[in-house]
Order: structure tokens, then C-alpha cells, then sequence
């Protein structure tokens, strides 16, 4: 069963067919860390498909959708789909299009169009780096001769070291 | 000095005292770096704070003598860490800092070089070529027209050459890392700092949410210092030394001041908070409660907490909020949290 979110995440890309983390970020909200967690874990599940940087909906994800198992995949959505499709091919249609749940590839690739001008923003993807040079090597001074305040505490961390490792392996899928 | 700490962290590391990874909290008041050694954790730390004094032998050689922190650039004589902020009351002067609203200061000239020695000693020479470093930063500023990207990369590039593999965690991230494993990672860090508060909302140890506001206890001690006509230094000093929130008579001018400013802070922080909640839109469908963690400089007055809580009943959030509990040590939480991050990376080598 899905949560809330991720059903957010499968409207998301049914809406778009293939999407990058940012654009399903975009319109479901959270930070980019979150959606990715959640995308990955999809991915795992079955529900998700990921390739070149794109995710799309995997059988389990179009089963789910079409299967209607899920109470908040968006029937808004599929509503609006089939209203556009309708409009597009004129009237006749109009009566019959409440049971189409297949957008057609048109429609999409336009609102794909209309979604990338409005919303994409640059994404600064290289990393680039600076090299800083050591000032301190032409500063006096005795701190190192002093030192620094060394302070000790008994602590064991390492049920959290083993905990975080953990999710950040289940995150990567 | 410096050979010296070498040599007893390659003991220690033959010993399998030292392990392997740092984490660095580079804070607008304090720097502090975390260390694994055995089955203590290693805290090393110095105040964020320089004052400038008159530059003659007889100075140094006083200063030397009472083990006073100093450095010499150029023609000058500063005062370095907790001692720059007594000297600064003495004089009835403000200390400056390398660091403003959580980032390296754009209007301090000696910032640069003055943020490196410091960072350079506490985090000392890596144990290994390449050494896990994750030092903190802070959250996008939701209230001013800055953003960290310099920053970040100025300290990344300064611990790079130091030898370090150096890596980023947001401050908030850290608290979470650092206090909330038995939730398994999920709930709201927030650090009160000097310079910003940080606010970070976590699900399964990842950020949903993170960003930091620039009011901070800098912040109070400059409007108390406006409102009583004092130093800001010597507001700071009472703050940090005598301040009771839950004191509700018998308060001097400062006292009354700092605790209106408290209440107007964490009013503006929960006020943030609950803004960032609305602009996500759509929760994560967390079934528990969620823990709130206090940490930071500014969270140390006795009666914090409970002042915290007051306003929190009054305002309160879209989630159902579990505990609000202060940090183990509210001036090491981010610190170890890094370490957490840097042990974890480290051991998957």
C-alpha cells in the first residue's frame, strides 16, 4: 500500500510519463533529499522505473494507478487528462471520455512543453573547485602553543553510526 | 605543540583509540570539532571572536605569559577566543567575528585567514590522507538576501588543502544525527545559534525540510543592547553567564530586555516553522508524534525549554508534536552529529 506522498510521487509521474527528481519535487513539494529518498525506494519496490536521470511508472506503478487500489491517486488528474483529450478532437467525444485513463501522448508532450518554460528553473550541475589557499602559514601566532580546549565526553555513538548507515543504504535502493 | 598532537593521534590511531573521521560545527560563535577516541568522543573547541590590541613586545611577551591566544597579521595584534570577549568588556568595546549570520563576515577584512587558523586548530592535520571530514552549514536564510554557495566552498576548498575529504551537513540535520536515533532519525532540529537559527524537519534521517532565519541570539543581544544602552558584548556576557527565563520577578533592566527578546525570537522561529509546513503543501503521513530537539548557544538560559513549549501550546504546529526536549549538550549536538555522518561514511570504506 502507499502512503499519501508516494501516491503524490505516482500521479506525478503519470502525469508527465518520464520525469527527473526536480520536476516531481516541483509538484508534489518536500525537499529534494526527501523526494529522492521516497523515488528510491519506489524504484525497490517495484513501483518505479529509473533511467538517464528520468523516473517512469513500472507495472507495479501503472497497475496501481489503473487498478484504482490506491484512494488518492488523482482521478482529478485523469478527469483533466480526458477533458483535454476531448477538447482536442471536438465534441463528439465528450460524453464518453469519463472512462479513459490512458493520456494521450499529445496532450502530454504539450503540457511537458508548458510545464518545462513555466517552471524549470538552471540547475547548476557542475562541482566546481576552488582551491583556497592556506593563509594562516604567514600568520604568528601561539594558539598552537597553548592549544585548544579539549573537552571529553563518554559516549557511544555507534548505534547511531550502524542506524544511519542503514537508511542511507536503503535509500540508495 | 602541533607535532605533539600528531604524534599522540598516530599513537592513539596504533592504539585504535583515534578513529578514523571529524566532525566540525563552524558556528557564528563557536568552532568546535568532534573526534572518536575510544569510547570517549573528543571535543575541541574555540570561541569565533577576535579584538584587536596595541602591538608591542611587551604585549606579546604579557600576553604569552598568561597564555592568552594571540595572532599577528601584518602590524597588527589580536586577541583570539574566549579571551577576545573579556578583553572586549574590559575596554567596553565590541569583539569582531570572521563570521556573521552563520557565513564567513563580508565586511570583516581579516575573516578569511582568522576562520582558518581557528578551524585549523581544532580539527588539526587529518589521521589519513583523504580523512572524512563533514563540517556544518547552515539552511537557505528564508529572511535575508544572501545565499551560501561561497561559503561552503571557501571551507571546503580550506579543508581540502588541509588534506581533508571534506563533505557539508546542514546544522539542523546534525541535531537530528546527533539525538535522535531512538526515533529512528525523524523529527525538528533546531539550533539557536548566534547568528541564525537553523530548523531542520527530518523523516528517516532525511531533510523534508531545512532553512535558518538570521534573528538569532546575536540578534537579542543588539536590540537589548539599542533598548538598555549597553554593549552588545557585555548583554552577551550576562546571557550567557546568569540568564534565568523562568525567572518572572526581580529581573534587572537587561534581564527584562533579553527575556521580551527571547519570546519574540521563538515566536518568529515556531511563526517560520509553521510557514514552511503550509509551502510544502502535502505532509509525510508520519503516524507518531514528532520530537522537537533544542540545541545551540542561544537555547542555554535555564527556562528555555519550558518557555519554548509556552509559546508552542499557544501557536502551535500542523503536526502533532511529541516531546520538546533540550539536546544532551546543546553546545556539542551538531559536532557529534557531523561525526555520526563522517563515522558512518568512514566505516563503509
Amino acid at each position: 500500500m502507499l502512503s499519501g506522498t508516494e501516491a503524490d510521487i505516482i500521479n506525478s509521474v503519470a502525469r508527465s510519463r518520464m520525469v527527473t527528481k526536480d520536476q516531481i519535487r516541483r509538484q508534489v513539494g518536500f525537499s529534494l533529499d526527501y523526494i529522492g529518498f521516497l523515488c528510491r525506494d519506489l524504484v525497490r519496490r517495484g513501483y518505479l522505473d529509473f533511467s538517464n536521470g528520468h523516473y517512469f511508472l513500472a507495472k507495479k506503478g501503472i497497475k496501481t494507478l489503473l487498478a484504482e487500489e490506491t484512494p488518492k491517486v488523482d482521478r482529478e488528474l485523469l478527469k483533466e487528462i480526458a477533458g483535454e483529450v476531448a477538447k482536442e478532437i471536438g465534441g463528439e467525444l465528450k460524453k464518453a471520455v469519463k472512462g479513459i485513463k490512458i493520456p494521450v501522448k499529445e496532450i502530454r508532450k504539450r503540457k511537458d512543453l508548458r510545464e518545462k518554460a513555466g517552471q524549470e528553473a538552471v540547475k547548476i550541475k557542475t562541482d566546481f573547485e576552488f582551491p583556497v589557499e592556506d593563509e594562516t602559514l604567514a600568520l604568528e601566532s601561539n594558539i598552537n602553543k597553548i592549544g585548544t580546549k579539549l573537552e571529553k565526553e563518554k559516549l557511544n555513538i555507534d548505534k547511531s553510526v550502524e542506524l544511519f548507515k542503514k537508511f542511507k543504504q536503503r535509500g540508495k535502493g | 605543540m602541533k607535532k605533539a598532537r600528531r604524534e599522540e593521534e598516530a599513537i592513539g590511531a596504533l592504539k585504535g583509540e583515534v578513529e578514523r573521521g571529524k566532525g566540525i560545527d563552524i558556528g557564528t560563535v563557536f568552532i568546535k570539532c568532534a573526534q572518536k577516541e575510544g569510547d570517549e568522543i573528543g571535543f575541541r573547541s574555540q570561541r569565533n571572536a577576535f579584538f584587536e590590541v596595541e602591538h608591542t613586545d611587551f604585549t606579546k611577551k604579557i600576553l604569552d605569559n598568561s597564555k592568552v591566544k594571540y595572532i599577528v597579521k601584518e602590524d597588527k595584534l589580536y586577541v583570539v577566543g574566549d579571551e577576545a570577549l573579556q578583553f572586549a568588556n574590559m575596554f567596553n568595546k565590541e569583539t569582531r567575528r570572521p563570521l556573521s549570520r552563520g557565513v564567513i563576515s563580508p565586511t570583516e577584512k581579516e575573516a578569511l585567514p582568522m576562520v582558518e587558523l581557528l578551524i585549523k586548530s581544532v580539527v588539526g592535520e587529518p589521521t589519513y590522507k583523504g580523512e572524512i571530514v563533514y563540517f556544518s552549514i547552515p539552511g537557505e536564510p528564508l529572511d535575508a538576501d544572501f545565499n551560501i554557495i561561497y561559503h561552503i566552498k571557501m571551507l571546503e576548498g580550506f579543508l581540502k588543502t588541509l588534506g581533508y575529504t571534506p563533505k557539508s551537513i546542514n546544522e539542523g540535520h546534525a541535531i537530528i544525527l546527533s539525538e535522535l536515533a531512538e526515533e529512528d532519525f525523524t523529527g525538528i532540529g533546531l539550533s539557536f545559534g548566534g547568528g541564525m537559527v537553523n530548523v531542520c524537519l527530518s523523516f528517516m534521517s532525511v531533510p523534508v525540510f531545512k532553512f535558518s532565519v538570521t534573528k538569532a541570539g546575536d540578534w537579542i543581544d543588539q536590540q537589548v543592547a539599542m533598548a538598555v544602552d549597553e554593549t552588545a558584548s557585555r548583554v552577551s556576557a550576562i546571557k550567557e553567564s546568569s540568564l534565568d527565563l523562568s525567572k518572572e520577578e526581580g529581573l534587572s533592566k537587561i534581564e527584562s530586555a533579553l527575556s521580551i527578546y527571547y519570546n519574540h525570537l521563538i515566536e518568529y522561529v515556531i511563526e517560520n516553522i509553521k510557514q514552511e509546513f503550509s509551502k510544502a503543501r502535502r505532509l509525510p503521513r508520519i503516524t507518531k508524534t514528532i520530537s522537537i530537539i533544542l540545541s545551540g548557544g542561544t537555547s542555554l538560559p535555564k527556562g528555555f525549554s519550558h518557555r519554548f513549549k509556552q509559546i508552542l501550546d499557544q501557536l502551535k504546529l500542523p503536526v502533532p508534536v511529541g516531546p520538546v526536549r533540550m539536546a544532551s549538550q546543546p553546545l556539542r549536538s551538531v559536532a557529534k552529529g557531523a561525526l555520526v555522518a563522517a563515522s558512518a561514511d568512514e566505516s563503509k570504506k
